[in-house]
């Protein structure tokens, strides 16, 4: 089970509301063929803030978190990361270079569902990899990173293992280490939870509590409501395609103001 | 038999023979493995003239017989002011041939990777050559280990086909031995189990190889 | 080059396909046959095919017609050209379809040869009844790839000196001192003939694939 530490979390210095906006989506819409999954989405998202999408299958959270990225192209509106726009080169509508592109995503982390860990490097080496060959930066300090990064998710012991030897939970943690490493301004996290046996979903929501308690900015994709509930500073829920509501986790799990989010909530009402 | 006695007292032109086998098959797979790594890229792509021109390839070398193709090359194209030796003509022959089918079973080792693991790829900043390089090409490689054991071997064979140019390999040596001391029986059953032995150490090494492989996969 | 040398030249294709298909004919159920001895474990004869299929298997067309040309003369197995070609290539190709067949055996439903058991079938009734037409159900892509195979490689025999393909682009190209049309004309049309059947292997396969999800 989650467990909600006893201290609170951390009362920002600045107010919410002046903290600066890290990524930003305005008008989003995208369908693939004839099925439309994201109806004009706007949404903020300030630095610190932990954001969770919920919502039915098909509601479009994921394509919207995958949107965030550009792994998803969206046909219409416009993604901001640190007011600079992703997927387009400034001042036209002309496609972003996927150079370009690659270096804007270095400061977008993603966990992915499936973990997505590259099965041909050890632990130590999935999570060095991108800053050493992308970022260029000096191995020896990575490395240094890397190990202390391993520490902080309890996996030291597993540093020159080949993910297939590890459990998902140990996979999962791998890669919240690996986006860790790249010092992202906002980590996206794609149902990091929904493949993993019962037992193992608690060690990855810990790290992830841990990491929202520290102030890393993220947009998690979930279904585990009491991750939501007791972790998120807001909550958005999606259903068909449209952003249904949107608040502090006490007024929409306490009183939602849609029926669909009742609807929704009395499915999940064990979380 | 005394044939085989014969055969041993000359063995070192079934040796030569041998020796240059090994040298044209190890050539003719390092090149065609590596321009058939290349060769994905245009296979892969997007772009649906590149990626036609690359299938036609690969269809086309599929469909035609090697030993035509190597008489096409040594002696037609000398019509056309292209002159090869006879090794030239041999080891070019076997690297076009090759690597049409190691680049399509590379192809279907790339298209049956779990996409998240490249997604990541590109989550993480990695694009163009480095993608390819680094994130994509390796785990192709280990998948797809004992597939390309199958194309060496067929290497192996294919190289035979080389004697009907008159390049020095096994069974034109062998050939030669049997001419000139009227041996036959014994000097086509040294090739056979000269081959046979390569065939096997190459299977032996791949799935040795394949151990290792398996963690990496 | 003239018609009568188009002519001669798919004449000889004409006669590479023939041997093809007759060692295809042979081969395929000697390759069965050689499954079966494996399958059931017979002593000696067990190991020897076993040996059979390893050494013919990673053995060159080439040198395998070569060794049955010259070789067999001297165990009093005097063959002419053609046989000999013949005989190649159904060995060649019958160590390829015996492993086919054998992976079918192997992956036999055993529940359903229990079933024929406990229904009193004898064994010929049982090998024809119920296991022969689902070994060759599920062997049949493999056996059509082996003969895309083999068609593709057996203008190997032509180092015996058979008027075959290869043979009659030679004459040609000899007679008018320019042997690139006729070698060209032959890689097309060879090819093309390849082509064929790669074509069928093609549609054997989706209807094999449609009928295994509809199964």
């Amino acid at each position: 089970m989650l467990n909600v530490a006893t201290a609170p979390l951390q009362q920002p210095a600045v107010a919410a509301d002046e903290r600066p906006v890290v990524l930003e989506v305005a008008g989003l819409s995208k369908s693939f063929g004839a099925n439309v999954v994201l109806r004009d989405i706007s949404l903020q998202v300030r630095k610190g803030e932990t954001v969770c999408l919920l919502g039915p299958s098909g509601s479009g959270k994921s394509t919207l978190l995958r949107c965030m990225n550009w792994l998803e192209e969206p046909d219409g509106g416009a993604v901001l990361l640190g007011g600079q726009r992703v997927g387009v080169r400034p001042g036209s509508n002309l496609r972003m270079s996927d150079r370009d592109l690659a270096a804007m995503r270095t400061r977008v982390g993603m966990v992915f569902q499936h973990f997505a860990l590259w099965p041909h490097m050890t632990v130590l080496q999935n999570i060095m990899e991108a800053p050493v060959h992308v970022l260029k930066r000096n191995k020896a300090e990575v490395r240094r990173e890397a190990e202390a990064l391993l520490q902080r998710v309890g996996l030291a012991d597993k540093m020159d293992s080949f993910p297939a030897r590890l459990s998902g939970g140990q996979k999962q943690r791998v890669g919240i280490a690996r986006s860790l490493a790249m010092k992202p301004d906002v980590i996206l996290f794609d149902e990091p939870t929904s493949s993993l046996d019962p037992e193992l979903v608690g060690e990855v929501l810990n790290v992830m509590q841990d990491l929202a308690r520290e102030g890393m900015t993220m947009v998690v994709v979930t279904h585990e409501m009491s991750f939501a509930r007791d972790v998120a500073n807001r909550v958005v829920f999606m259903d068909g395609g449209y952003i249904v509501e949107s608040g502090v986790p006490e007024e929409f799990f306490g009183a939602p103001k849609s029926d669909r989010a009742r609807q929704f909530l009395a499915r999940y009402a064990r979380g | 038999m005394s044939e085989f006695a014969v055969v041993w007292q000359h063995r070192d032109l079934i040796l030569h023979g041998f020796e240059n086998t090994l040298i044209i098959v190890a050539l003719s797979a390092a090149g065609s493995l590596v321009l058939g790594a290349l060769l994905t890229i245009p296979l892969m792509s997007r772009n649906a003239v590149l990626r036609g021109a690359a299938t036609a390839y690969v269809d086309t070398m599929r469909c035609v017989p090697f030993l035509l193709f190597v008489y096409l090359l040594y002696f037609g194209l000398p019509s056309l002011g292209l002159r090869f030796d006879n090794w030239t003509a041999g080891i070019i022959a076997l690297l076009i041939y090759n690597s049409a089918y190691m680049g399509e079973l590379l192809r279907a080792s790339w298209a049956d990777l779990p996409k998240e693991q490249i997604e990541a790829g590109h989550a993480f900043g990695f694009s163009g050559w480095r993608l390819f390089r680094r994130i994509i090409l390796p785990p192709v490689l280990f998948s797809a280990l004992p597939l390309i054991g199958n194309q060496l071997i067929q290497i192996v064979k294919d190289s035979a086909f080389l004697t009907i140019i008159a390049v020095a390999e096994l069974t034109h040596e062998a050939t030669s031995l049997q001419t000139t001391y009227f041996v036959p029986f014994a000097s086509f059953v040294a090739a056979v189990f000269l081959y046979w032995l390569t065939c096997v150490t190459i299977e032996g090494t791949i799935g040795y190889a394949n151990r290792y492989a398996e963690e990496r996969r | 080059m003239t018609f009568h040398d188009y002519l001669s030249i798919a004449h000889g294709a004409l006669a590479t396909v023939s041997i093809s298909l007759v060692s295809i004919a042979l081969g395929v159920p000697l390759g069965l046959g050689l499954a079966l001895i494996r399958w059931s474990r017979l002593p000696i004869l067990n190991p020897l095919a076993a040996a059979y299929v390893s050494v013919i298997r990673t053995c060159p067309s080439v040198t395998l017609a070569l060794l049955i040309f010259f070789a067999l003369p001297e165990i009093g197995v005097s063959l002419d050209p053609v046989p000999a070609g013949i005989l190649t290539l159904t060995l060649s190709t019958a160590a390829f379809n015996t492993e086919i067949w054998r992976g079918a055996l192997m992956n036999f439903p055993r529940e359903q040869y229990e079933a024929a058991l406990s229904f009193g079938m004898r064994r010929g009734v049982r090998f024809r009844r119920i296991v022969l037409p689902q070994i060759v159900h599920s062997s049949l892509p493999a056996l059509v790839n082996e003969m895309t195979l083999l068609i593709k490689s057996s203008p190997a025999v032509a180092v015996l000196g058979i008027v075959e393909i290869t043979r009659a682009a030679i004459r040609v190209g000899a007679r008018t001192y320019e042997p690139l049309p006729p070698f060209v004309f032959a890689l097309v049309l060879y090819s093309l003939i390849v082509f064929l059947f790669v074509k069928t292997q093609r549609i054997v396969e989706r209807r094999y694939a449609q009928a295994e999800a509809l199964a």
